[in-house]
């Protein structure tokens, strides 16, 4: 992603548990002017505590606005199990990585353009 | 409903009131040199119409469930959202992705648009160059970079999916 220059700020998290406890603002995590929601969530399946599908159906369930948040899965499973369980889930858009780094970066610069550029993310109406 | 086996490309749906928009898109579409067939509808019952596959619509040869949907919000009949939500309970339309195509920037419409399960939201323009780099957009993400979701068969009872 910093080599085809997003111009977005990117927050990684290895496990899917950092993950939700940003999101939910926990104790770490809750000022909100240095841990800002996101605009958009990357989430690969393979994470250690929590699946990118628990993580998902997590943010799905929330009543507050924060459900709203696209998320794109990006992972190596091409499986059609897993691709059925993301969009049930409400993935938003499915990648599956590609197997070299120039293709991967061709990518992601499609990628930043459509979502960080054209598409219109709605308002979390959280604070 | 029999499924007809081809190896052409999917089929793009466009649910369009406005004769101008359309007309501008399937231009841009034809002009940047996209395969997929674009199948253009009207309004809401048009559309559902299409995917009840009713009278002669349930030739899916010829009417072939699409691959995605360029839905617009503000459709006489029945509304875009409306249409929407009518889908994603259905089993064979609930993962077909539904990129929301409108000059509706009101963010209640957008918010109801997602909490009702479009994939993505965008804003149409009414410059024909903009519409040609969006339509471009369009196409190499949905058609080249997106995973769809196998393609489940219509049911009348049994069901099963089918991989193209």
């Amino acid at each position: 992603l910093e080599k085809t220059e997003v111009g977005a700020r990117i927050t990684w998290f290895c496990s899917g548990d950092n993950a939700v406890a940003y999101l939910d603002g926990h104790a770490f995590f809750d000022n909100r002017n240095n841990y800002p929601f996101p605009a958009l969530l990357i989430l690969d399946i393979k994470l250690s505590r929590r699946s990118g599908f628990e993580v998902l159906s997590w943010l799905r369930s929330r009543k507050d606005g924060l459900q709203r948040i696209p998320v794109v899965m990006l992972t190596s499973s091409r499986h059609s199990v897993d691709v059925n369980r993301a969009y049930d889930l409400g993935a938003n858009s499915y990648l599956t990585k590609p197997d070299t780094n120039e293709q991967l970066t061709k990518m992601l610069a499609t990628f930043d353009q459509y979502w960080m550029s054209y598409n219109e993310h709605p308002s979390l109406g959280v604070s | 409903v029999k499924m007809v086996e081809s190896a052409q490309p999917g089929t793009i749906l466009l649910v369009e009131d406005d004769t101008a928009d359309a007309s501008l898109l399937i231009r841009a579409f034809k002009k940047s040199g996209v395969a997929n067939p674009i199948r253009h509808l009207r309004d809401g019952e048009e559309a559902l119409a299409y995917f009840e596959g009713i009278g002669e619509l349930a030739d899916r040869g010829k009417n072939p469930l699409p691959i995605l949907i360029l839905l617009d919000l503000k459709l006489p009949r029945m509304s875009g959202l409306e249409l929407l939500q009518w889908m994603r309970p259905r089993r064979h339309l609930r993962r077909l992705p539904v990129v929301i195509l409108t000059s509706e920037r009101d963010p209640t419409y957008m918010e109801a648009a997602y909490d009702l399960g479009a994939n993505s939201y965008l804003i149409k323009s009414p410059k024909e160059e903009d519409v040609l780099g969006l339509v471009e957009l369009i196409q190499k993400y949905w058609i080249g970079l997106n995973e769809p979701a196998p393609i489940v068969l219509e049911s009348r009872g049994s069901s099963g999916s089918l991989h193209l």
